[in-house]
């Protein structure tokens, strides 16, 4: 046998880095759930979870937020997939710029744009130099801060709900399916419909989730914007009560686990880049 | 004494055998390659003998000394990549370089070396371009010069051209066999191009599955296929199960047709089934010339190829094909047409294993 | 036969016609109301005082006041802080699962874990980590009941520099991983080889090949980091109640009305806190397109 056979050398500091990694993601998440289930004195019971659950502004604030993500995906998918779609097969000079627009939720982070769309959309949009009023100030309107916020949070989404799009497009070739398409005879709409909705579904769903995630745990459009979200309910529990935000807290990660784990099993473990905070 | 030695070489992956048996014996200044389809054990015995793979068994010696227990970056081997050969992050220069700098020669010589190897591959003024402004070509050229700048004992070469196109890979297997040649430097050369292998080697080792086929010079290879698959891997073949029918004239029969060949039939019986392949190019028209073979035939169908008119025939059963220089002044018959074939009793080779 | 509505592919893509710029209308009209209105408005609100005319008054004071000077010094501490020590625990991590040989199934778990735990922020998070290091928390306990450790009376504090750097760390380092990853897999198996074949060994492969080969990647990420922490919100008022003066609790509190009473003052806060933002992106972007150049 020769000397260099390998003995498979353990690699130490991988292993070492690793469970230091393992050690911080897990211990606050442990604390969290240990924390929750000790509402009752001296052992360990769901009653925080029974309590959190049961409390009526729980279900409506997260009924609303829930609300509020779906209306998002919902608008979000309308306005970027007709996009994404029209730039790659007719308008590939927008590319860029298009491309720089959806980097600018980056640079203008939530709390920047919670308060430029505060300060214009509190007063009436007028077409400049005239008292012509195009949109009345929605923050007078229930109807129209949901509008605003719902906007808000595609403007967060964007980054990633176009780029997830743009990729699968990319990947499944629209342009040649349209090609192939068309010379069977299909319309514009049966293309758009029954031809590239189906191909892009992945990148869709993952673009989907990670928007639900975003929404649903939101706090600042939501708390600045004075809407019933689940965020501020969160984080107006945690001013009164301590094992209940422990034990929703507990939940969310669940939560969004679940949906980074669907992410995960749909796109076949590319990982999105993000940074909620 | 061989320069390089591979004795009783065989890797093991868990169930599986990548390679068998490899023995060889290389000398100096020669130029041997591995040739195979994927998967044939090639890539993995040149790997070994770099050092980026242990033998499960065997004795790998360069220049006397048994190399096995000697670490990748302990032999005197120099090694060319297939693709992402260069490192993106230095310039030519320091690429060609580099290995002169880990091994701390002073700057002058090291300046001077990397100019010899640039002009060698006639890249004289690329010292100071990085890898993402050059072609795939010219990448492998660094390469090259790269491996050789440390003067290695052996050149080991992993299908070099295989990612390039097909007009650079003529050109340069050119310049790498003449490069090869003018350093004198002992090389193994993988490829799956038959063309490559054929054009630049002194011998080549054909392998399948892990076992070596034959080792011999091209021109033994192509013309002396010993095994079934040597002769359907090298070049075209017309190949077929036949049966002795008459020990002393050297008869073979197929169907009822007959066939007269130079082989020795020793040994064997009538009766016996044995496997025959015929070139193409040797098959003629007997107008120009009859031999001892001789056929009817009808013309399927005619494939203009350049340089060579590939004619399809059927003689009684069997499918044949033969080969011609193309000439524009000779009349080809038509398709549906009949004609008469010959070829010699030399053109009739019988193959030792048995079609798989 | 139907007259296709794309253009012919030719080698050379003249302009579109205007009429295809149709298509992006609802686009750029979402983004010009949405995005870029609320930034012009506070673009343009930074250069107005409260009588609404021009002045420069609220940029001079951006770096005069020393409430802001302050602020800003604060929330750049905390980001680079986190950024370096985000960068250099999450490579670490990013390594042990690619070069570094640990299992496959590992790997997939971290990075599942890192996609979650990226997103993980804001009150939830302040709340977990309440739970571990706060007054009554788990870890807290531990060290004062094991280890006889009162990280309390020794100064500590979750809801300080401190506390918002580790709990920033959470959703910092998985992003340095998720980065990290693909780019170490990007090295590739042959400049390892090649570099032992010529005579190095790891080590001398590392620093001369895989690290300058990775710095572009590391610094830009390390930079994307930055960033991230200079502009999150939600996870430093949930823990220290807007008591820890950062650049973005400011501006909140300047949204509300709170503080400042100088809207022109607002605006300029968030300009300034933009420009650094988009400083930080430029240089992103620029080190990304050197490491898309060298790894073509």
């Amino acid at each position: 046998m020769n000397l260099i056979t390998k003995i498979h050398k353990v690699p130490f500091w991988s292993w070492f880095w690793f469970i230091l990694g393992v050690l911080y993601f897990v211990l606050p998440l442990y604390a969290t759930l240990v924390f929750s289930l000790q509402m009752e004195r001296d052992t360990l019971s769901f009653k925080a979870y029974e309590s959190a659950f049961a409390d009526p502004e729980f279900l409506k604030t997260f009924t609303y937020s829930i609300g509020l993500a779906i209306m998002t995906i919902i608008a979000s998918i309308a306005l970027v997939v007709p996009t994404a779609y029209w730039i790659r097969l007719r308008l590939p000079e927008a590319r860029r710029i298009v491309e720089f627009i959806t980097l600018m939720p980056f640079v203008v982070p939530a709390i920047i744009l919670v308060f430029g769309l505060i300060r214009i959309y509190s007063a009436p949009l007028n077409i400049p130099f005239t008292s012509i009023t195009l949109i009345p100030p929605l923050t007078n309107f229930k109807v129209g801060t949901n509008i605003l916020i719902i906007a808000g949070y595609i403007v967060l989404g964007l980054p990633y709900m176009y780029r997830s799009v743009d990729t699968g497009m990319r990947t499944v070739d629209v342009r040649t399916l349209t090609e192939a398409a068309q010379s069977m005879g299909a319309n514009w709409g049966t293309i758009v419909v029954k031809v590239i909705l189906p191909n892009v579904r992945t990148a869709l769903l993952s673009g989907a989730l990670l928007t639900f995630a975003i929404v649903v745990g939101e706090v600042i459009l939501a708390s600045f914007l004075g809407v019933p979200a689940f965020g501020p309910y969160l984080f107006l529990l945690g001013q009164h009560r301590a094992y209940e935000p422990a034990a929703l807290s507990f939940t969310s990660f669940l939560l969004t686990w679940a949906a980074m784990g669907i992410i995960q099993l749909i796109t076949g473990g590319q990982g999105q880049t993000t940074g909620a905070h | 004494m061989a320069y390089l030695e591979l004795n009783n070489i065989s890797k093991i992956f868990g169930k599986t055998t990548a390679v068998s048996n490899f023995n060889l014996k290389v000398d100096r200044g020669e130029l041997v390659s591995f040739l195979g389809p994927s998967g044939c054990g090639k890539t993995t015995t040149l790997r070994m003998v770099a050092g980026f793979e242990n033998p499960t068994e065997g004795k790998i010696i360069i220049d006397g000394k048994d190399v096995v227990n000697k670490a990748p970056n302990q032999r005197d081997v120099g090694m060319v990549f297939q693709a992402y050969a260069l490192f993106p992050n230095m310039t030519v220069a320091n690429n060609i370089g580099f290995g002169l700098k880990i091994a701390k020669k002073s700057p002058e010589e090291i300046k001077k070396r990397v100019q010899e190897m640039l002009d060698l591959i006639h890249m004289s003024d690329f010292g100071i371009r990085y890898p993402w402004q050059l072609s795939g070509g010219q990448q492998q050229r660094v390469a090259l010069a790269r491996a050789l700048a440390m003067s290695p004992q052996v050149l080991l070469l992993d299908e070099p051209l295989s990612a390039l196109d097909a007009k650079i890979r003529v050109s340069l297997r050119a310049e790498i066999r003449s490069i090869q040649q003018k350093l004198g430097i002992t090389a193994i050369y993988v490829t799956h191009d038959q063309e490559e292998a054929l054009s630049i080697s002194d011998r080549i080792v054909v392998m399948y599955d892990g076992r070596t086929e034959q080792i011999g010079t091209p021109f033994q290879i192509y013309n002396f296929p010993e095994t079934a698959f040597v002769a359907s891997f090298i070049g075209t073949l017309n190949s077929f199960n036949a049966e002795v029918t008459d020990l002393k004239n050297s008869i073979l029969s197929i169907g009822g047709l007959h066939l007269t060949t130079a082989e020795n039939l020793e040994g064997r019986k009538v009766g016996d089934k044995v496997m025959i392949a015929i070139r193409p190019e040797r098959i003629n028209f007997s107008s120009e010339q009859k031999k001892a073979n001789l056929f009817d035939c009808s013309i399927e169908n005619i494939t203009f190829l350049g340089s060579i008119v590939r004619i399809q025939v059927k003689v009684g059963d069997l499918r044949l094909f033969m080969d011609t220089f193309n000439n524009p002044f000779l009349e080809l018959p038509k398709i549906g047409s009949t004609a008469e074939i010959t070829c010699s009793r030399e053109a009739v080779i019988i193959l030792n294993q048995e079609m798989i | 036969m139907e007259k296709s509505f794309l253009p012919a592919r030719k080698n050379k893509t003249p302009r579109s016609s205007w009429k295809a710029w149709i298509g992006v209308v609802p686009f750029f009209l979402f983004a010009l109301l949405f995005l870029l209105l609320p930034s012009v408005r506070l673009f343009v609100g930074s250069f107005t005082d409260n009588s609404g005319k021009f002045t420069l008054d609220n940029l001079i004071q951006l770096f005069t006041q020393q409430t802001i000077i302050d602020a800003y010094k604060i929330s750049i501490q905390i980001s680079a802080v986190t950024a370096l020590a985000g960068g250099i625990f999450g490579f670490m991590l990013a390594y042990s699962v690619t070069v570094g040989g640990l299992p496959k199934p590992l790997r997939s778990a971290l990075i599942t874990f890192s996609g979650v735990a990226s997103n993980f922020a804001g009150v939830p998070l302040a709340f977990a980590f309440v739970a571990t290091l706060g007054r009554t928390g788990f870890i807290t306990a531990i060290l004062k009941n094991i280890f006889h450790m009162n990280i309390y009376q020794e100064g500590f504090t979750l809801y300080g520099f401190i506390g918002l750097c580790l709990t920033y760390m959470y959703f910092q380092f998985p992003l340095m991983v998720l980065i990290m990853a693909p780019a170490l897999d990007g090295l590739k198996r042959e400049w390892k080889e090649a570099a032992l074949n010529l005579g190095a060994n790891n080590l001398q492969y590392w620093l001369k090949v895989a690290m300058p080969v990775l710095l572009p990647s590391i610094l830009g990420s390390m930079i994307l980091l930055f960033g991230n922490s200079f502009g999150a919100y939600a996870t430093a008022y949930a823990l220290t109640g807007g008591t820890l003066p950062i650049v973005t609790i400011l501006i909140g509190a300047q949204i509300r009305g709170d503080v400042l009473h100088n809207p022109g003052l607002g605006y300029s806060l968030a300009m300034g806190m933009v420009v650094i933002m988009a400083v930080s992106l430029g240089f992103y972007s620029w080190l990304q397109g050197w490491t898309e150049r060298w790894l073509k």
